[in-house]
Formats: structure tokens, sequence, C-alpha cells
């Protein structure tokens, strides 16, 4: 029982804790959102920081990974990883040619068959 | 030789992936609960890479300050913080043999999860009363509405989902009828949808 009372202020206190980090900051990347004046490349990172910091808290501290066992942290890197991956096969394409545009344009194109058919 | 492979069969026996034991040292519910949500956050990862990707190729992006409502973003978010830190503290107090307390921090988690949907309510209904759809947008280009839609509207469901899981758990932790560990699992779900908004927030609204 003693156990109970003592253990429950303690772990209180630090989710109380996170719960105010976590606000600061998201108050932190608000304001830099408002930052028009900062180069979009600074931008995305410092807020991509602010964002993967706060998720490292909320996955440590609220989702308990920082008691669990390693294996299951690793497996927890996976998303992360393969979205790593998914970004730069996507956002490559843009990075080569910038000028590619979403646009209504119908295209033509060649059929295997030879023949030549237009986008509707 | 013969007792070199010996001890390297007791070896791989007493690691974690030598069988008989969880190699996550978790228990079954608790492991398929992290496996859901690792899937479900490739999920919104091709999501918001989709976004992204549109974005970037599009001709012009609309300013989305111009647009939404800073503060009541803000304020969702703050909500939505601050209902996950309180689920913290529901998991708690239910691991600690406290069920009052659990189902008094679980009904503060429904509260915060019902107002932030209740916001987002509002932001569709004025987004959608000045003339977006999934398919035409007031500002430019039509991608901009849709990926509110389909990202927003996802997490919105999530979130909806949750409140469901939430109140059986809550009504179930009032009457004695509880575990720890459903607690856990449910919070994990829980924090999860605030960790995908915390991703929304920064990527769809502030960058």
């Amino acid at each position: 029982m003693t156990t109970h009372e003592h253990a429950h202020p303690t772990g209180y206190r630090q989710y109380f804790m996170t719960w105010i980090w976590l606000l600061v900051m998201t108050m932190t990347a608000l304001i830099i959102g408002y930052f028009h004046f900062l180069p979009e490349g600074v931008k995305a990172a410092m807020l991509v920081g602010i964002t993967l910091a706060k998720i490292f808290l909320i996955g440590s501290i609220f989702m308990h990974l920082k008691t669990e066992k390693i294996n299951l942290v690793m497996l927890t890197f996976s998303p992360l990883l393969l979205s790593i991956v998914l970004f730069f096969f996507t956002f490559g394409e843009t990075l080569k040619d910038p000028t590619h545009e979403i646009q209504n344009v119908s295209p033509t194109f060649v059929m295997p068959t030879g023949e030549v058919k237009e986008h509707k | 030789m013969e007792s070199t492979s010996l001890a390297e069969q007791q070896r791989v026996l007493a690691s974690d992936w030598g069988g008989g034991k969880s190699p996550f040292g978790t228990s079954w519910s608790k492991f398929m609960m992290w496996i859901f949500i690792i899937s479900d956050a490739l999920t919104f990862a091709g999501f918001l890479i989709a976004y992204g990707f549109m974005r970037r190729v599009a001709v012009a992006w609309p300013v989305q300050m111009d647009i939404f409502s800073p503060v009541l973003i803000t304020f969702m978010t703050f909500v939505l913080i601050s209902s996950s830190a309180v689920m913290a503290m529901a998991v708690s107090a239910a691991r600690s043999g406290d069920p009052k307390s659990a189902t008094r921090f679980l009904g503060l988690t429904i509260l915060g999860g019902a107002i932030f949907l209740g916001c987002q309510a509002y932001e569709w209904y004025h987004f959608i009363s000045e003339g977006a759809t999934l398919t035409h947008n007031p500002w430019g280009v039509p991608q901009f509405a849709a990926s509110f839609f389909v990202i927003t509207g996802f997490h919105g469901f999530h979130v909806f989902s949750g409140l469901t899981i939430l109140a059986i758990v809550a009504l179930r932790a009032a009457m004695g009828k509880y575990s720890g560990e459903g607690v856990e699992n449910a919070g994990l779900y829980w924090h999860f949808v605030d960790v995908v908004w915390v991703f929304v927030f920064a990527f769809y609204y502030l960058m």
C-alpha cells in the first residue's frame, strides 16, 4: 500500500512535467509557423525537429517506451524509417524537375499496340 | 567442440529469441496493439507524404493561416495533448489498483476528445460552407481541400473510435471490471492519435 501511495505522485509529476514541455513545444512550433522571413527549408527543419522531440516525449513517457525492452522500441522505429524511404522515393522527382506541376492538361500516350490515345 | 555447441545452444535458448517467452517482453494484447499502431502509422505516413508531394508540385499552395483559425488549431492541439497526459495518469491509476481515480481520469480524457471532435466539426462546417469539397477549393488548387478532408477526416475518425473504446473502458472501470493492461492498451491507442495530430499540426497547418 505504501508503495502505491509513493508511486502515484512521482508518476503524476513526471506526466505533468511532460505535459508542460509538450505545451511549450507546441507554442514554439506555432511561433515558428509565423516566421515568414525564414527560408522554407530552415522553417521546415525546425518544425520537423520540434515534432520529433514531441514524438520522442510522448513515446518514451506516455507510451512507456522508456521502460520497454529494446526489441519493442526498435520495432516502433520501422514506420519512421519506411517513411524516410517513401519520402525520398516521391520527393526525388520534384527535386529533379521543379517545373513539374499538377495541372489539368490531357497528354497523349501510346498504347502497346501503337495506337495513340488521349486522356479525357 | 561438442561442449561449445551445447553452450551455444544454451545461450540461444536463454536469449529473448530462444522460444517460450515474448521476445518483446509484453503480453500478446499489448504487442498486438503495438503492431496495429505501427501499421496505422504507415497509413498516415503515406497520407502525409502524398500531401507533401502534391503541395510541392502544385503551382501555388494557399496560405493556411489565412484560411484556418490558428487560435482554434492551437486550442485543439492543447486539448488533445492534455487529454493524452490525463490518459497516462489513468493508466498509472489503473495499474496501481485505484479504479476511482482511473475512472475520473478516463472521464477527463473522454471530455478532451469530445471537445477536440466538436472543434473539428466546427472547422469542417466552416470549410464546407465556404465552398470547399473533395474536388474543389475556392482558394486555389483542389489538392489543398482534398488533403484537408482526407487527412483530418481519417484522424477525426480515429479520435471517434478512440472515444468509443475509452467510453467502454471507463464504464468497465466504473463497474470494477477492468484490468490495468486493458486501460494501458486503450491508452496506447489514444497516445497514438495524439502523435498523429502532432504531425498533422506541424506539416499541414504550420509548414
